[in-house]
């Protein structure tokens, strides 16, 4: 499919009631980029990709078996996405509340050495935000925040 | 954070989340690169990696974060897996790890033969590999839908 092999192995589909209306905002809150919408007979969204950095996610919708959108689900997700920057995390998440987003933890800098905030979009869906303000070691983090932390050196490590 | 991953992850929430790791392990084929467990073993936050991207999987953290096995089965987001060799070996690798599969493999208008499973607690998973090119107009004039940005 196109040039598919430029995306990531993994991307989140998420499902909403108005798909359309999602693709606009996620543009304007969050800055994804829409690359491709591919639409139904009926306004809806069959499949589309929105890109932010080297990530990718799939808006879809309106749900249909299983899928269900927090918004008409009393505001309970099965999962989130994280979204990980390099800069300028305190800009995005004002970006992101003037676009209407809820922001349920303001920007904080956490134990392992992220800055960090949690957001809810115009359906409901829980998103998180990082930056890296400290790089930690595992023995850093262990110390700072109790847990215990095994890491494993990948190929890509 | 490890500077190799990429800009964007999902994070799945399980009632057992170390279950959901050993499953998605002989699964998939994640592997677990990052456990972070407190003073009684349970677990905090954990990454997997398949390719170039993570998953992160975790516990029920909120009374908003919930496994679909404690809502009914419901899936608020799903997690697509492209692959590029060898689908229906995946999928007979995921059915055999007890994987439910709710669509056998098969090839779509738009060039990707996909299946799609449903793990233990309920989460499903579609994975996809590109088997043929096809063009936007090729994929419109075969199924009627509108199609914008397939260059």
């Amino acid at each position: 499919m196109d040039d598919r092999g430029r995306l990531p192995s993994i991307g989140p589909l998420i499902w909403y009631r108005d798909p359309q209306a999602a693709i606009a905002w996620l543009q304007a809150a969050f800055g994804f980029e829409l690359r491709l919408v591919v639409e139904g007979d009926d306004g809806g969204v069959i499949h589309s990709e929105l890109t932010f950095g080297d990530g990718y996610i799939m808006v879809v919708g309106p749900p249909r078996e299983k899928a269900v959108s927090p918004a008409a689900w009393g505001g309970r997700s099965t999962q989130s996405v994280h979204v990980q920057l390099k800069a300028g995390l305190d800009e995005h998440c004002e970006r992101a509340r003037a676009a209407g987003a809820h922001v349920v933890r303001e920007p904080a800098t956490q134990p392992y050495g992220d800055r960090v905030y949690t957001c809810t979009d115009l359906e409901d869906h829980p998103w998180s935000f990082g930056q890296t303000v400290k790089v930690m070691s595992d023995g850093e983090v262990e110390q700072a925040t109790g847990h215990r932390v095994t890491t494993k050196e990948t190929t890509h490590g | 954070m490890a500077d190799w991953r990429g800009a964007l992850m999902s994070a799945a929430c399980y009632q057992d989340p170390k279950a959901a790791i050993r499953f998605l392990e002989a699964a998939f084929g994640f592997e677990l690169f990052m456990l972070i467990e407190d003073g009684e073993g349970g677990l905090v936050h954990s990454e997997m990696r398949f390719g170039d991207a993570v998953v992160m999987i975790g516990n029920e953290w909120s009374d908003d974060h919930k496994s679909p096995k404690s809502i009914g089965g419901k899936n608020t987001q799903t997690v697509h897996i492209q692959i590029t060799t060898d689908l229906d070996a995946h999928c007979e690798r995921a059915r055999a790890a007890g994987g439910e599969i709710l669509m056998e493999p098969e090839t779509q208008f738009y060039g990707d033969r996909t299946y799609r499973c449903r793990d233990p607690e309920g989460h499903i998973w579609t994975v996809g590999q590109t088997v043929a090119e096809v063009s936007r107009e090729e994929a419109e004039a075969a199924t009627g839908l509108k199609i914008t940005g397939w260059v």
